[in-house]
């Protein structure tokens, strides 16, 4: 490795530039930094963890498909998916009111847990991909964009929609011998919000967020500085010379 | 795994004074104020390691092994037909699906709510106990296990958003309702702390016997 040297101790003294290496997060193995093509995958020798995956255009078609999540994410979750029918009798369910029976029936926990893991995370994460993608395209950034990130990042896990797909097809299984099922239009919304939501996550290129991130970032601090110093001298003191 | 003599070679960022943000992967130089170190890029605060990763990961493991009990033995969903109530813990319903026939169905829920909790919690348990032994061996393979145990985490939640989607589907009155009963709180409490654990461990312990 580039940069090796002994030290006046003889134990092995190694000065690294951080900016030449990726260290991997799962088991802090040091590899160097080496350019790859969009659509490549560079991943740790050691753990097999990947540590940088470009996507080519990758924050405009985040940006897109978090906007087709948004789209398509009210219908989803308030119009019914499915439609029973026992006897003539006739019921309908949409996530929304999944929630909402939970709660009703005094299941506090488990409802806001539903309500938490099916609604507002995914709802969150489709936002601020989309708000952060939005400013990655046009190359601004500032902490607020960094908070959004990591908020983003912390809640990744927490959205459970495609668990929920399951649940549905599940639900439809269980209920198949005793009720006539029909899909309605929440149903093909959510296939759609779904998607949406697996490819915009799919496609997005971490590494690359953050370094245009940090680098508007250093920008926006380095025009502030500079106009810092370029003030004239403020109006009171003026004043005082008069 | 090409035996040990090579890996114990390999250049580690403790090694070489580098840290890594855990936020952001931004690879930061250690200086000598290591304690308050902030990231530059994300601006959240920097440790070569996760602070008390095995403390937290160990109470949220065993959080998760205590509620297991709770949300295997009682009743988790109540279904009401023509007045009389009958209420199925998780085992009856998938022997409900493996009598009816449908082995599909029955594996996936045997699968997602007995199988991956339990495999979840025995998973953290060995990554833990191997990390406080300083145990060399296998440590690719409990690498890919845990990333494993962290991509089947969520999944476990399959069955409550089933009982939630049957809560609000079967509502005819009389004729039949479903409704979640109390064992679905704990079967909740099971994948929050699971997914905790997984989430406060920190892989690159695993790694450290190695150096």
């Amino acid at each position: 490795m580039d940069g090796q040297g002994q030290d006046s101790t003889g134990n092995k003294k190694v000065t690294l530039n951080p900016r030449d290496v990726f260290l991997c997060p799962d088991c802090d193995l040091v590899i160097p930094k080496v350019a790859i093509e969009p659509g490549e995958k560079l991943c740790c020798c050691r753990c097999g963890c990947v540590l940088d995956a470009p996507v080519e255009n990758g924050a405009e078609k985040t940006m897109a498909l978090s906007l087709t999540g948004l789209l398509l994410f009210v219908p989803a979750i308030f119009l019914p998916l499915l439609t029973l029918d026992i006897l003539g009798l006739e019921s309908t369910g949409s996530i929304y009111a999944s929630v909402k029976s939970l709660l009703v029936s005094g299941f506090v926990f488990t409802g806001f847990a539903v309500l938490l893991t099916s609604i507002v995370i995914p709802f969150l994460k489709l936002m601020l991909l989309c708000v952060i993608s939005a400013q990655v395209c046009m190359h601004r950034g500032s902490r607020i964009t960094v908070a959004m990130f990591r908020l983003y990042n912390r809640l990744d896990e927490w959205g459970m929609l495609e668990v929920y797909m399951i649940g549905i097809l599940v639900t439809i299984v269980k209920l198949f011998h005793m009720a006539s099922i029909t899909y309605d239009t929440g149903f093909f919304c959510f296939i759609g919000l779904l998607a949406a939501t697996l490819l915009s996550s799919s496609m997005l290129d971490e590494n690359y967020y953050w370094n245009v991130i940090h680098e508007a970032c250093q920008k926006s601090t380095q025009s502030q500085t500079a106009a810092e110093t370029l003030v004239p001298v403020p109006s009171d003191v003026v004043e005082e010379r008069t | 795994m090409k035996g040990d003599a090579p890996r114990k070679t390999l250049l580690t960022g403790m090694d070489a004074g580098l840290f890594l943000c855990h936020e952001c992967h931004y690879v930061v130089k250690a200086g000598d104020e290591a304690e308050n170190l902030k990231c530059p890029r994300c601006h959240s605060a920097i440790h070569p390691r996760i602070p008390n990763s095995l403390a937290h990961s160990w109470a949220f493991v065993i959080t998760s092994l205590v509620l297991l009990f709770p949300a295997n033995m009682l009743p988790i969903m109540a279904v009401e037909y023509m007045g009389s109530s009958e209420c199925s813990t998780i085992m009856d319903g998938i022997i409900y699906f493996f009598k009816e026939g449908s082995y599909g169905i029955g594996t996936v829920i045997l699968v997602a709510s007995v199988l991956v909790p339990v495999f979840k919690i025995v998973g953290i348990i060995m990554i833990l106990v191997s990390i406080h032994f300083r145990i060399e061996s296998w440590l690719r393979h409990k690498t890919l296990m845990f990333r494993f145990i962290e991509f089947i985490g969520r999944w476990s939640m399959l069955d409550i958003f089933v009982i939630a989607l049957l809560t609000a589907l079967v509502n005819f009155g009389f004729l039949s309702t479903i409704v979640a009963a109390p064992a679905a709180p704990f079967f909740c409490g099971v994948v929050v702390s699971t997914m905790l654990a997984a989430e406060f461990l920190d892989t690159r312990l695993i790694w450290d016997a190695a150096r």
